[in-house]
């Protein structure tokens, strides 16, 4: 009996890279292929009067400068189907500093860079609008022709202001977060030939099947004439779910039929791909004095900067998950989110549920010191449970481990005494901050399905196909974890084929923590598949009906006389033999209900993730320096298919959180590189205690759900709150950094 | 390039010694991944803040990037490729496979120089001591504790 599932099996992938051989998309190359380089808008509103690169043409080594009359197809795109409204080389005008409007191919960079100097554009300036409440407001200049309002978001439960007519108490606050940058530490890059009558690209991505769909739709191509291929990618984190060197490299594939190749400065990268949405939450809450919640009422505005990207899908998600992980009769949450001419924001690890979580956990705080009851009571008073029902009307049946998280960490934190105290330094004062959350797998609402294909070899082994993006989070050794265990084959027997939008079906994004349960499924589903063949066949050569059929350990029984049996290689050389290739099929979508638009009513979600964190944190009061001493984290994920690699993107969490707590801030026509925007290192890291509760999910596969964002999100609430246990000012504007901190202690003492 | 001429230089990289015609001007970091092809030293943000371009010269870890390809002649360079021999691992990337102490890994050749780097000069390094030397060199994806879990192991 092969036991691959709930094992620690070592990375498939690890090997090439601790061998530094695996190629990342700056690492693509192929002799003699031209450099291309983006000609950018040096401001955030205006329109384009002309472009003449005459001049730039002129200069040696350049092959071709293009600018949007070259794009043959649709100059339109975006990862949502509605909201395509981002120009790969811009027609009219410019919507922030970075925009592309033209494209040099060079031999070399230094040439290609020559010519971009040389480009000259002829803009008129427009005013530009920095701050997404203004950008609402009436008269104001649009920034797309549709209006300034890119979408909206309601959720209405109960009556809300019976609700806070029940209540004892009502906690009042507005909550801000600031731009965040993703900062995989490989920057966009890939390249690109022509093949077969193709257009290949090779680059690094989370999303392979939809980066063929919109290359080949600028392209005004069918999808089948474009090929994407995933290669070795460095981190993605939500940065690399848009197109885009893609683009830029179809086209010039388009137009001259040779190799290119592209690569994003650092600078290029943190100016010109998605960054994480800004949002102001205002927050009302209202609770009886044991702690019972009676009423939530939010309204959200969110920055999506000059594009759509997925501002739709993390204004929906901000909303969804406004209450958090808590039973709320009475709810009203309305979501708006605003076009601006800042960077564009897209999506980033959680979706809009970090943000949300940091407020509602904020809320929840509050009302625990204002109520005197311990912040883990008063999680534990209001969490879900089985047949609670959430803010969208949606009954949770099973899977529901919030509760057990909050008890791993209550245990945790009265096994070590964490608690409140005066440091050893001088000035220094720690504090214990709760952070819980709650994640719905998978997209909102909506059909997000994934496919797979197993086929089976008359040498004994099998492959895998499937077109689910490995970045780093580890899905190609989770979804052959899955395989080799559903079949009964050891995994180093099973070949991987991925990311490959000619060998593999789409099996959607890498994001939305969807791979491990949904491709996961399709994997089991596609097993399913290929043993309703092999019973097919195996009736054939038993002459047995295949409802008497049963696969066991490798081979297929008779379940009346178990003496009869075939073994399934067998039947895969007969299969192969007759030219016919054994394999199966597999599908999975998570079943969903669409929101209603008005009320918000619905399944968004077919399973959620949950989790509790406990943090302690020390407050430097001079200095306003906050350091992270210990952390635990408790996470329901269902099912953990490989406890190490779960452990593994908790820690990972955690450290994205601090950051996202304590350093990150894009701050735009400031941040451009490294040095100016700060992510944690080894020695900002506190000891992590990551803990796992599996309360198993049964449309899971092997239970499993998912962990990737979660990880992050109960972070920066935790440890808010941790520093307000500490020195009791409470930050409400992310992140806490220097100023911010000492500013409140300032506030505090003059008050 | 105008006004500027290529020059032979020579360069000891993994114990092998190699003439290059180049610019001047190119980087270390460039002229390992362009002209030499050993693309397993990466370019995190090329100036001198990520350590992904970390590499050893005279068994000291520096950033490729920071430096030009001229002024390390003479020099002994190691990269991620000539640490493994024949595919053999050393026990510093075996023990990084092993603690999960890779995710994406475009940090793990900077990272695994930066620990060898370490172990030479500091055989029994604490905790700490780990801590501090990878401190210039960023990994978004691990959280840092199984790489330095990886590096501990790696000094038994
Ligand atoms: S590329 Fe050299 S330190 Fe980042
Ligand atoms: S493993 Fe991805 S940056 Fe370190």
């Amino acid at each position: 009996m092969v036991d691959f599932v709930g094992k620690d099996i070592l990375r498939v992938d690890a090997f090439d890279k601790a061998l530094g051989s695996i190629l990342y998309g700056p690492d693509q190359n192929i002799e003699g292929a031209l450099w291309l380089l983006a000609k950018r808008s040096p401001y955030p509103h205006a329109r384009i009067l002309s472009i003449d690169t005459s001049q730039a043409e002129t200069i040696d080594g350049v092959v071709r400068i293009f600018t949007a009359a070259d794009i043959p197809g649709e100059n339109s795109f975006g990862i949502i189907p509605v909201t395509k409204d981002q120009t790969l080389l811009a027609k009219d005008k410019v919507r922030y500093i970075g925009d592309a409007v033209a494209l040099v191919a060079a031999y070399d960079l230094k040439s290609a860079k020559e010519a971009v100097d040389k480009i000259k554009v002829n803009y008129e300036e427009l005013p530009a609008i920095y701050d997404p409440e203004e950008s609402l407001k009436k008269g104001r200049i649009l920034i797309h022709e549709k209006g300034n309002l890119l979408c909206s978001s309601r959720i209405i439960k109960g009556d809300i202001e019976k609700g806070f007519s029940n209540a004892d108490i009502i906690i009042e606050r507005e909550y801000r977060t600031s731009r965040l940058e993703h900062l995989s530490l490989e920057p966009e890059g890939g390249i690109g030939y022509f093949e077969d009558g193709r257009i290949v690209i090779i680059a690094s991505t989370q999303n392979p099947h939809y980066d063929r769909d919109d290359v080949a739709r600028l392209l005004g191509l069918s999808p089948d004439k474009v090929r994407v291929i995933q290669c070795g990618t460095g981190g993605g984190f939500g940065g690399k779910l848009d197109i885009s060197v893609q683009g830029f490299i179809g086209l010039a594939v388009y137009h001259l039929k040779r190799a290119v190749r592209m690569v994003y400065s650092r600078e290029e990268s943190f100016l010109t791909t998605a960054k994480r949405h800004p949002l102001i939450m205002r927050y009302k809450t209202g609770a009886k004095k044991d702690g019972k919640l009676t009423a939530v009422k939010v309204d959200i505005i969110g920055d999506t900067g000059a594009y759509a990207s997925y501002g739709l899908a993390v204004i929906m998600r901000a909303t969804v998950h406004a209450t958090g992980p808590y039973e709320v009769e009475n709810v009203y949450v309305d979501g708006k989110m605003a076009y601006t001419n800042l960077p564009w924001c897209g999506a980033m690890r959680g979706f809009g549920v970090p943000q949300i979580a940091f407020a509602h956990e904020s809320q929840m705080d509050i009302l625990a010191h204002e109520l005197n009851i311990d912040p883990i009571d008063i999680r534990l008073i209001n969490a879900f449970k089985k047949g609670s029902v959430t803010a969208t009307g949606q009954r949770l049946d099973h899977s529901v481990g919030i509760k057990e998280s909050l008890y791993k960490i209550k245990e945790i934190r009265d096994k070590y005494s964490w608690s409140k105290k005066k440091g050893e330094r001088l000035g220094t004062y720690i504090g214990v901050g709760v952070g819980s959350m709650w994640y719905g797998i998978g997209n909102t609402g909506v059909p997000n399905p994934s496919t797979a294909q197993v086929e089976l070899l008359p040498d004994g082994s099998a492959i895998l196909y499937t077109g689910a993006a490995e970045i780093g989070q580890g899905s190609d050794t989770i979804l052959l974890q899955i395989a080799s265990q559903r079949l009964g084959i050891a995994i180093d027997r099973i070949k991987l084929v991925r990311g490959d939008t000619l060998y593999t079906t789409n099996a959607g994004a890498t994001s939305a923590s969807r791979q491990t349960y949904i491709s996961g499924n399709a994997v089991m589903d596609s097993i399913d598949h290929l043993e309703d063949i092999l019973k097919a066949e195996a009736s054939e050569q038993m002459d047995l009906p295949s409802s008497e059929l049963i696969v066991k350990d490798g081979k297929i029984f008779s379940i009346k006389d178990s003496s009869k049996s075939i073994d399934i290689f067998e039947l895969v050389k007969i299969c192969n033999k007759n030219k016919v290739r054994v394999i199966g099929e597999g599908r999975f979508d998570p079943p969903t209900i669409k929101l209603d638009p008005e009320t918000g009513q619905g399944v968004p979600y077919a399973t959620y993730a949950f989790a509790s964190q406990v943090s302690r944190v020390e407050v430097d009061t001079f200095t306003g320096f906050i350091k992270v001493l210990n952390s635990a984290s408790a996470h329901d994920v269902g099912k953990a298919i490989n406890p190490k690699m779960v452990k593994g993107q908790i820690t990972s969490g955690v450290a994205m959180g601090i950051g996202m707590a304590l350093m990150e801030e894009f701050v735009p026509n400031k941040t451009k590189s490294l040095k100016d925007y700060y992510i944690p290192t080894s020695m900002d890291m506190p000891e992590i205690i990551p803990i796992i509760v599996e309360d198993k999910e049964p449309t899971g596969p092997f239970g499993a759900k998912g962990v990737g964002e979660p990880a992050l999100i109960p972070t920066a609430p935790a440890i808010i709150n941790g520093i307000y246990d500490a020195v009791g000012v409470r930050i409400t504007h992310l992140p806490a950094n220097l100023e911010r901190v000492i500013g409140e202690l300032l506030k505090k003492e003059g008050a | 390039m105008k006004g500027m001429k290529k020059e032979l230089i020579t360069l000891r990289v993994n114990n092998e010694d190699y003439e290059i015609f180049t610019y001047p001007n190119k980087t270390l970091l460039e002229v390992l991944r362009e002209d030499l092809m050993l693309t397993g030293t990466k370019e995190g943000c090329s100036e001198g803040a990520c350590g992904t371009c970390t590499v050893l010269m005279d068994g000291k870890p520096i950033r490729s990037c920071l430096m030009l390809a001229v002024e390390a002649q003479g020099k002994d360079i190691t990269t991620i490729e000539g640490l493994s021999e024949d595919d053999e691992l050393h026990p510093i990337q075996k023990n990084f496979i092993e603690q999960g102490a890779i995710q994406c890994g475009f940090c793990t050749p900077g990272m695994i120089l930066t620990a060898k780097a370490l172990l030479d000069e500091n055989p029994r390094p604490t905790e700490d001591d780990i801590k501090v030397a990878i401190s210039g060199n960023v990994c978004r994806c691990t959280g840092y504790a199984k790489i330095v879990k990886a590096i501990k192991e790696s000094s038994k």
